[in-house]
């Protein structure tokens, strides 16, 4: 019995044990559950984001200008990679590499734990690779710029993680970006999904969006201008291409510009889209717009003579105005513009009177933004009335002390090209969402007329058709088309102090053709032509042909486009 | 005196308890050998150590019931030594042992030679030859401090005898494998305990036995690593105490009713040895407390049925035998869940009946065999009595042992 009784202690302590142990199952099981659960699933969730794919940017006529591609990585895990050599030596045929290059990439990367194999591999390779431990597939969107420089300022850039940095890519980046969404999977020891856990947002692609852009032009713009802009060693220069009717910018172009993809290396200064976000005194070119102001509020007559003062006007609280070559008699409104005279000018700023100029000013856009749809816009500079000197109300009319942006002077020359009909200058004609829908892009209607039809008329397809006819803007003749424009040559302001340079100017010229009906407004500014080259520096030298050539070809293009055979060719071929 | 075993409850409910258990083992070493990354081929389904264990499992049960037909007091030594099969499996297992360790014949698995691999056709036998060991060793005990009788005071004569044959066979085992050693050496001690030898004569291998495995720890940092490592579990929970914390948190997250049968992640690599030794852990993780506690449950009943089988027992070697398996058993249940549940430190211990291994398993099952054997030829008076008057002849032969009282 003795035997029986110290084994059956024996196993009543084993019993005692036993459940003990049930206790401690129960302690670590009830009380500490929450904890190990929080450590079971950062051990063993896995997260797979699912990035949507960036919209694309498309010009008017379906081009391509930015899109995203998905390609594939293969990309080693060194630190779960046992022996590189046999990795190496398996996936080289794969991948079609050299073995070393293969097993030097995954050694030397043991400490970022993460070696890029290969770039934009095949789904082939992918299925392959992907069966060897410690190989994984990663997919990517690399966005691309087909056009690379040519819309550059227009589109934009993104960074690497495709977030947009400038132009539309900043301005619509949410519109473009879609929402991500991320898998959350139980995964085993190798990361390979079991179950999936929980699923957070939804995938959604980003929208694409459709230019008034026609890349088309826009390479017309390019070519001409960089041609110029070479050929004057100039410090910038930017030209702009609207239709007058809607306000479309049909071209856009900034130099010095860059290469989306070279961003990296490139100087920040030339990622600038200098026509929204350079301002300078815009000289001559807003003439026409003060002459209409002062025309539209009757304080001047269009057969009404001025007296220029042959080239010398001064007096108290102005100072001395000076013409820019010869001096004038008497000139009618329109003769000031072909002659350009600033005296007489100043003579129609003082008639009109300060509020009356800021005020039109203001109407005609000058002093705020064109709420164009890119970043960065600034809103020029016009000193509120009350802040006007003697000075203000006789230098504004000639283009000095109001400084403006490409697009404003852009969106004034619409309005007059409209018959002074307000219109707003825009860039996106419809963002397309992933889904297909179409979002129409509400525009503001209309709201008025800025000046009198006739005198925006008149002022167009009579005193401006007169410049380019018989004016400082002969080299912008066209044979087939009447074209209208102002010239303009700006000093640029000192920068070690006051007054004006006498070597850098900024040489414009704003146009647009046929004067009788206009199609297109164009802008040029050439700012800096290096006057020591000696081949002239003002607006009708080095910028009326530039506008003469834009012009031209952008014409001849709308006019094929509007041909039926060509719009149906062309159509058939788009039709996919 | 004529005893019907058939009727005999303590051992239809060991029986149950057992088969119970096995067939849980059975169901979570398949759900735990789920791995995502194999594809399932049959022509090879002994490569896998779920469908594996689909096979053991009703060998195991055959082993049981053929062992529980077998006639314990066979094994006998008091008729003399060389009638009984003891001596031989003795020599058997010590040969094994032997070779075993020889490098071109053991099999290497988890840095230890513990296996012997021998190929039967499609199927890729191992055998653990420790495992065949314990069991000999314990009824080789009992048999013959069953034969000494008292004499097992007497120290030259037959108490050191024992401890050479036990020292050797532990020798022998300590080399790859020091859980299933310091295992036997423990059955060992406590089986000369419950025998009567003196206690000067069994402490005094004491404090020789404790200095080898002190020494045999030192020597192996690895094992000095994993000590450290169960005294600080989260300052090593990436290196040598990963494996405690996996299990920890198999086991915690399984909560009280557990991720669901199958449901487990752990099993997917991120709990190592999730089929054998911490099978209990994934036990947790699928079923939550409520599973483990069962399983908990079912090695009490298990005990408990074993104080009666022993208590019941009128037999010096039945006793002696019984005591042995129920302790052995008993002893390793609870090591592993204490392992599992990190209150003793990380060792390769398998729950009996329930982590994967065939070895293991058939031969547990053989031991439960025999103590149902013992269970059975024990009938207590009153049941004698009752079942006395049962027509015998309504009995299969099979199920009839004749008794000499």
């Amino acid at each position: 019995m003795r035997i029986a009784r110290i084994t059956a202690c024996l196993l009543v302590i084993l019993i005692m044990a036993f459940l003990a142990l049930a206790g401690r199952c129960f302690y670590l099981q009830y009380c500490k559950n929450e904890f190990y659960m929080d450590r079971c699933l950062t051990q063993q969730q896995s997260r797979n984001p699912l990035t949507p794919r960036r919209g694309t940017i498309l010009d008017n006529r379906g081009r391509v200008l930015a899109a995203s591609n998905g390609i594939n990585i293969i990309k080693a895990e060194p630190r779960i990679i046992e022996n590189p050599d046999i990795v190496a030596t398996t996936l080289a045929p794969i991948v079609e590499m050299d073995p070393h290059e293969i097993r030097t990439l995954i050694v030397e990367s043991r400490n970022p734990g993460y070696a890029k194999i290969k770039v934009q591999a095949d789904a082939n390779q992918c299925t392959l690779a992907r069966k060897i431990k410690g190989i994984g597939v990663e997919s990517q969107w690399i966005r691309h710029y087909p056009l690379g420089r040519l819309t550059a300022h227009v589109v934009g850039f993104t960074s690497r993680d495709n977030r947009g940095l400038e132009g539309l890519e900043l301005y619509y980046d949410n519109q473009l970006t879609g929402s991500a969404a991320q898998s959350i999977f139980l995964a085993d020891i190798a990361r390979r999904p079991i179950c999936l856990n929980q699923a957070q947002g939804v995938l959604c692609d980003g929208a694409g969006i459709i230019l008034t852009l026609d890349a088309t032009i826009q390479q017309f713009v390019r070519s001409a201008l960089i041609e110029q802009f070479e050929k004057y060693q100039a410090a910038s220069a930017v030209a702009v291409v609207a239709e007058p009717k809607t306000g479309a910018i049909l071209a856009m172009v900034s130099l010095p510009d860059f290469i989306p993809l070279e961003v990296g290396t490139t100087d920040p200064n030339n990622f600038r889209s200098r026509a929204i976000t350079d301002w300078y005194e815009p000289g001559s070119i807003i003439k026409p717009i003060v002459m209409a102001i002062a025309l539209d509020a009757g304080v001047l007559g269009r057969n009404e003579k001025i007296f220029c003062e042959n080239g010398s006007y001064s007096g108290k609280g102005f100072g001395r105005i000076g013409e820019y070559r010869n001096g004038f008699g008497y000139l009618t409104p329109r003769e000031i513009l072909i002659k350009s005279s600033n005296i007489g000018m100043a003579k129609i700023g003082q008639k009109l009177g300060k509020k009356k100029l800021h005020d039109g000013l203001k109407r005609f856009g000058f002093g705020a933004k064109t709420g164009i749809e890119l970043p960065g816009e600034v809103t020029g500079l016009l000193w509120p009335a009350g802040k006007w000197t003697g000075y203000s109300e006789t230098r504004v009319p000639f283009g000095q002390e109001i400084c403006v942006t490409a697009m404003q002077m852009v969106r004034a020359f619409c309005i007059l090209a409209n018959g002074g009909r307000l219109i707003q200058p825009y860039l996106v004609k419809a963002i397309v969402n992933s889904d297909g829908t179409i979002e129409d892009l509400k525009r503001p209607p209309p709201v008025g007329y800025i000046v009198k039809p006739e005198i925006a008329r008149w002022v167009i397809s009579d005193a401006m058709a007169a410049v380019v006819n018989e004016g400082t803007g002969k080299r912008a003749k066209l044979d087939k088309w009447q074209v209208f424009g102002k010239t303009g040559t700006a000093n640029i302001a000192r920068e070690d102090g006051p007054g004006y340079s006498q070597d850098d100017y900024i040489a414009s010229f704003v146009s647009g053709a046929p004067a009788e009906d206009p199609q297109i407004v164009v802008l040029v500014s050439i700012r800096k032509p290096n006057k020591k080259l000696g081949l002239g520096y003002t607006g009708g030298v080095v910028a009326s042909p530039v506008a003469a050539e834009i012009i031209e070809k952008t014409l001849t293009y709308l006019e094929k486009l509007r041909q039926p055979a060509y719009a149906a060719r062309s159509g058939r071929r788009r039709s996919y | 005196m004529l005893t019907n075993a058939k009727y005999n409850q303590v051992a239809n409910c060991t029986a149950a308890v057992v088969v119970l258990l096995m067939a849980i083992g059975t169901v979570f070493v398949f759900s735990a050998s789920a791995d995502i990354g194999r594809e399932l081929n049959l022509h090879k389904f002994y490569d896998y150590p779920g469908l594996r264990q689909i096979l053991f499992f009703p060998v195991a049960c055959l082993v049981l019931f053929t062992a529980a037909a077998f006639d314990y007091r066979k094994l006998r030594l008091t008729n003399g030594w060389f009638k009984s099969p003891l001596p031989y499996l003795l020599l058997v297992s010590i040969a094994l042992l032997i070779i075993v360790l020889v490098p071109s014949v053991g099999a290497r698995i988890n840095n230890a030679r513990r296996w012997l691999r021998i190929a039967a056709g499609p199927f890729n036998v191992s055998f653990q030859p420790s495992e065949l060991a314990k069991w000999v060793i314990i009824a080789f005990l009992a048999a013959s401090l069953d034969a000494f009788g008292a004499e097992i005071r007497l120290f030259f004569k037959r108490f050191l005898p024992i401890c050479c044959v036990v020292g050797l066979v532990v020798g022998l085992i300590v080399i790859e494998d020091v859980g299933t050693a310091a295992l036997i050496s423990l059955l060992a001690f406590l089986m000369l305990v419950i025998a009567g030898a003196r206690w000067w004569h069994v402490l005094s291998p004491l404090p020789i036995a404790v200095a080898g495995f002190v020494y045999v720890l030192i020597h192996s940092p690895a094992r000095m690593a994993r000590i450290s490592a169960f005294l600080n579990p989260e300052k090593w929970a990436d290196s040598v105490g990963y494996q405690a914390n996996q299990s920890l948190t198999a086991l915690g997250s399984g909560g009280m009713l557990g991720k669901g049968l199958g449901g487990g992640i752990c099993k997917y690599g991120h709990l190592p040895e999730d089929t054998t030794d911490f099978i209990f852990a994934i036990i947790g993780e699928e079923l939550g407390f409520v599973g483990n506690a069962a399983v908990i449950l079912l090695f009490i009943l298990f005990m408990w049925l074993g104080i009666l089988i022993v208590v019941r027992c009128r037999d010096r070697f039945g006793q002696l035998l019984a005591g042995g398996i129920l302790l052995a058993i008993g002893i390793q249940a609870a090591l592993n869940i204490g392992v599992v549940t990190v209150v003793l430190p990380t060792k390769g211990i398998p729950l009996p009946f329930v982590s994967a291994g065939g070895t293991s398993m058939l031969l547990s099952s053989a031991a439960v065999g025999i103590l149902l054997s013992i269970a059975r030829q024990t009938q207590p008076k009153c049941a004698e009595a009752e079942f006395a008057g049962e027509p015998a002849e309504a009995n299969s032969a099979r199920q009839r042992i004749l008794i000499t009282a």
